[in-house]
């Protein structure tokens, strides 16, 4: 597997029309995935988003044989849907419709892949939707959605990983249709596919889909090589001052050379969930800064790309990548302007909670890097793993989708592969993985807050000023000694700050 | 386009539909629910699945935002929600965490206007333990008071996390303008200030418990690898000694709405938006208004509508269209919502909309459409059923609504009943311009809508 898996990191290597497979002769449904081995990172330099515009431009389109809208009056008795769904290195299209539609909507299917319209009207309605995405929604919609995508600017800058998805707002008014119509028969071919399919369906039915995608485009695309992220000297913050923004969206990330690829994912997965399962109480960094303090609504780390973490509580399929980071996400805090007008105590405030949040998430972190995990909270996070994980796959389509990722990653069937792996994994083997790919002293941090919390916290960071928590007299009052102790360390905790940059929220994303 | 093939493509879809959404009984879940009512009033729903060692455990408690009708204590049935995850006497919120990793369950909680649901997903063979779990602090929820002081911030955080988003921030001032005395009024989320406030209501904490937390106002559902025999036996187990109580909400009944109300947000960092928002009816599985206006909505507002093929695809003068009618419990709004691309058309796309309306109060709607319309809502609801969760989350909403699950297979028999008489009677009584409230945002200083 090891020659297998340093191919796939290599880049350019491509599917090939594989078919993955999973039988459910008692479902109603047919699920159909056809995922390309080419994503965001195709999209040609001052023409980023060209990919995502492409994929949508085929769902949200018509063909040659029907408008989008003569498509929507077909299909929409049959509640029949379909949708796609662009990452950094594979573009997936997901159809789902019952079995009374076979034959009915199949059609439909091959015709959207096979012969698109790439109409003109099409394409404005899509673009400016686009268009619309990158220059306001991600900056005005959720400031937590903000950070995360601004970390990932920061961590893959200079790379073919560094831009949104939906591209940027100088980058949209340069795609064309002709681009589009390029960019397709390129990528969007059949020497880069792979066909999932799940559900009740036949074998003709298979085989009718196999034949019909082989008349996809003959082209054989070279995909560039994933960016890697990089490598910070020290600890960078970037600040995203805003107007109006209510608290401190907070996301922090280091480059993590590990994939699902390789065994020792298991192991620092174990780790992970213990310092930061998404979602999850039983977390560290939820309950020294949510349960014990109440700073915010939530504290999680992640060792792999986390789709929609604001939406989904379990990790979604279809978003294999092979590079990765290590991020911490400390959702909003409050800001000293907030603060002020809440709590007559707190008039005097400079700054709100968010240095003092990234500070206890670091020293968290910083204290499992140096102690590791002790044998029980191993046992328990181990334990809770192997139950947790097959609740990945609960519907036929998550089922489909990780056996497809699986195969991205060199597996067969990771949920069963990792359950093996998690049932043979040591303490020593956590502990060796924590000291290996996890530590404090380099990192980047991006903080979407408001303009008036941006330079004194700015200043607070620069200068490792000691940053107490700023309690309520109600909840300060009953605050147990151990709280006590541990915050006065928290809020001197020095952290290896060598840059911070303020940026307007007009200015990111270029 | 071949128009001829289309409509006799879809001639042929309505004989396929008649026979096989749902299933041989007629009702749309196409399995069997099992009701077990204890003697305390707990009622007890399993749903068989095959979900090989797979169980979904809910209980929805039948109270939410609604309840909340003393003044200075909006939000805070959510807020409890919070509370109930902070301990007991056997089982404090560090065991309670540590036992409930070790079932390897999902567990969660959320709050919405008529409801409070607790729910965990995960190994079949633990049902004994979550249940063991609920019933313990379901029955004996017991913290602290600096515990619940320090809640009030993650409470706070959530809001701050939520109002990032100005379409929320308008979703809070359209219920506020539209809403004079019924508690529909403010957002599960509660008003801002009553949020500040929270860590000062510890006393009304423990009333609030005493109120709500009882068997009549909850049920418990479980579906997947479970039979109801052994459901049934673990609720009597855990739950039969929970106490029954007698508390009922005085909910304020909101006064007839006179004319047209308008709420605006100066906001120039989104797209403009139109919300229209009609005051509409309770949900009713027994009477044919809420279901006509389910189906209405689905035939004005859906990507095959006229409305958005002219205003979307076409015109271009819109980037999406959406409308429905809350499901709740009391009257509630019916709610229209556009994203636009030039805040000089909100007039514009406000009128096109009443326009598209008043042509469904004259003149009805298509049969065909009507009966497409029908199927879209049958195959939607049976691709969705394809998990536990999903099948626990249905029955939820429904229980919420009226207490009971078979709610689900009425509303879908009623679906087939729908008219085109009456969704022409439904757009006359509900969609007039007395009962409207117009909300907006845009970088204007007003509205601009009339």
């Amino acid at each position: 597997m090891k020659t297998l898996i340093t191919l796939l990191l290599l880049g350019g290597i491509m599917f090939a029309q594989e078919v993955v497979e999973l039988k459910l002769p008692k479902s109603n449904k047919i699920v159909v995935k056809l995922m390309f081995r080419n994503g965001s990172i195709c999209d040609p330099q001052g023409k980023e988003g060209l990919t995502y515009a492409t994929a949508n431009m085929i769902t949200q389109g018509g063909t040659q044989e029907y408008t989008f809208s003569e498509i929507q009056d077909v299909i929409f008795p049959m509640a029949a849907r379909y949708s796609s769904n662009v990452d950094k290195e594979v573009s997936i299209f997901t159809f789902e419709f019952h079995t009374d539609f076979v034959k009915d909507f199949y059609p439909i299917l091959k015709g959207l892949m096979l012969t698109p319209a790439f109409a003109e009207s099409d394409f404005t309605r899509v673009m400016k939707n686009q268009q619309n995405y990158v220059d306001q929604v991600i900056r005005a919609s959720s400031d937590e959605e903000y950070s995360k995508k601004a970390l990932e600017d920061l961590l893959f800058r200079g790379t073919d990983y560094q831009h949104m998805i939906e591209g940027k707002s100088a980058s949209m008014a340069a795609i064309t249709l002709d681009d589009i119509k390029a960019h397709y028969k390129k990528y969007f071919v059949k020497n880069n596919l792979m066909i999932g399919i799940a559900g009740n369906y036949s074998t003709d039915f298979l085989n009718m889909l196999k034949a019909d995608m082989a008349k996809l485009p003959d082209a054989t695309p070279t995909i560039p090589k994933p960016g890697k992220a990089n490598m910070p000297d020290g600890i960078n913050v970037e600040i995203v001052a805003k107007d109006g923004a209510f608290g401190s969206a907070i996301f922090t990330g280091l480059p993590l050379n590990l994939t699902r690829s390789n065994d020792e994912f298991a192991a620092l997965m174990v780790a992970n969930s213990y310092l930061g399962e998404h979602r999850k109480s039983y977390s560290k960094l939820y309950q020294e800064i949510r349960q014990k303090r109440s700073m915010n609504y939530g504290d999680y780390s992640y060792i792999e790309w986390y789709d929609n973490g604001g939406s989904n509580m379990l990790p979604p399929p279809g978003v294999p990548r092979s590079s990765n980071y290590f991020a911490i996400w400390i959702r909003p805090v409050q800001i000293a302007k907030q603060l002020k007008m809440q709590y007559d105590e707190l008039s005097d405030v400079n700054i709100g909670h968010a240095h003092f949040a990234l500070r206890m998430a670091i020293y968290e972190l910083n204290k499992l890097v140096e102690n590791g995990m002790t044998a029980e909270d191993f046992e328990a996070t181990r334990t809770f793993l192997r139950s947790y994980i097959k609740l990945y796959v609960q519907t036929p389509e998550r089922q489909l989708g990780y056996l497809m990722d699986s195969r991205f990653y060199g597996r067969k069937n990771y949920i069963q592969e990792l359950d093996a792996l998690l049932a043979k994994v040591t303490l020593q083997d956590v502990n060796n993985a924590i000291k290996k790919y996890w530590q404090t002293g380099n990192m980047y941090v991006t903080i979407v807050t408001d303009a008036s919390e941006a330079e004194p916290l700015a200043e607070s960071l620069r200068n490792n000023t000691p940053s107490p928590m700023s309690y309520s007299n109600l909840v300060k009052a009953g605050l147990p000694e151990d709280i006590i102790q541990k915050d006065e360390a928290v809020a001197n905790y020095k952290l290896n700050v060598k840059n911070v940059k303020i940026v307007n929220s007009a200015d990111t994303f270029q | 386009m071949k128009i001829l093939s289309l409509l006799i493509f879809s001639s042929i879809l309505l004989i396929a539909i008649a026979v096989s959404a749902g299933s041989s009984s007629g009702k749309i879940l196409p399995y069997p629910i099992f009701q077990h009512q204890l003697d305390n009033g707990l009622n007890v729903v399993t749903v068989p699945f095959d979900s090989p060692g797979i169980a979904a455990f809910y209980i929805v408690v039948r109270v939410g935002s609604r309840n909340e009708v003393e003044k200075g204590l909006s939000g805070f049935a959510h807020f409890f929600e919070h509370m109930m995850f902070r301990g007991t006497d056997k089982y404090p919120k560090e065991k309670y965490s540590a036992i409930l990793k070790s079932t390897g369950a999902s567990a969660n909680a959320n709050t919405s206007i008529d409801r409070t649901i607790y729910h965990m997903t995960g190994n079949a063979d633990k049902l004994d333990i979550m249940f063991e779990l609920e019933a313990d602090r379901f029955k004996k929820l017991n913290y602290s008071e600096h515990d619940f002081k320090t809640e009030a911030g993650a409470v706070k955080g959530e809001y701050t996390k939520n109002f990032a988003s100005p379409y929320q921030r308008l979703y809070e001032a359209s219920l506020n303008t539209a809403f004079d005395t019924h508690t529909y009024k403010h957002t599960t989320m509660g008003f801002f200030e009553d949020i500040v406030d929270m860590p000062n209501q510890y006393e009304y904490s423990r009333k609030f418990f005493g109120h709500y937390y009882r068997p009549e106002y909850s049920t418990i559902v479980v579906v997947g690898d479970v039979t109801p025999e052994k459901v049934n036996a673990l609720a009597q187990k855990y739950f039969g000694d929970w106490e029954r109580g007698n508390f009922k909400p005085d909910i304020p009944i909101e006064p007839k709405q006179t004319e047209t109300r308008f709420t605006h947000l100066q906001d120039g960092s989104i797209p403009p938006v139109l919300n229209l928002n009609y005051k509409g009816p309770a949900f009713n599985d027994q009477e044919i208004d809420m279901p006509t206006l389910d189906v209405l909505s689905t035939i004005l507002f859906s990507e095959t509508s006229d409305l958005y093929k002219k205003l979307v695809i076409e015109e271009q003068k819109v980037r999406f269209i959406g409308g429905g009618a809350f499901d709740s419990r009391d009257p509630n709004l019916f709610s229209i919502t556009a994203s636009l691309v030039n805040k000089d058309d909100l007039q514009y796309v406000k009128d096109e909309i009443v326009k598209a309306i008043e042509n469904v109060k004259a003149n009805g709607v298509d049969e065909k459409i009507l009966k497409e319309t029908k199927s879209n809502l049958k195959y939607s609801f049976a691709m969705n059923i394809d998990n536990p969760d999903q099948i626990a989350n249905s029955l939820c909403h429904y229980i919420e609504l009226t207490g009971d699950p078979e709610t689900i297979n009425r509303l879908y028999a009623q679906y087939d009943k729908v008219s085109v008489d009456d969704i022409k009677n439904v757009a006359n009584q509900y969609f007039v311009p007395t009962g409207l409230t117009i909300a907006t945002i845009s970088e204007d200083e007003t509205g601009g809508v009339n």
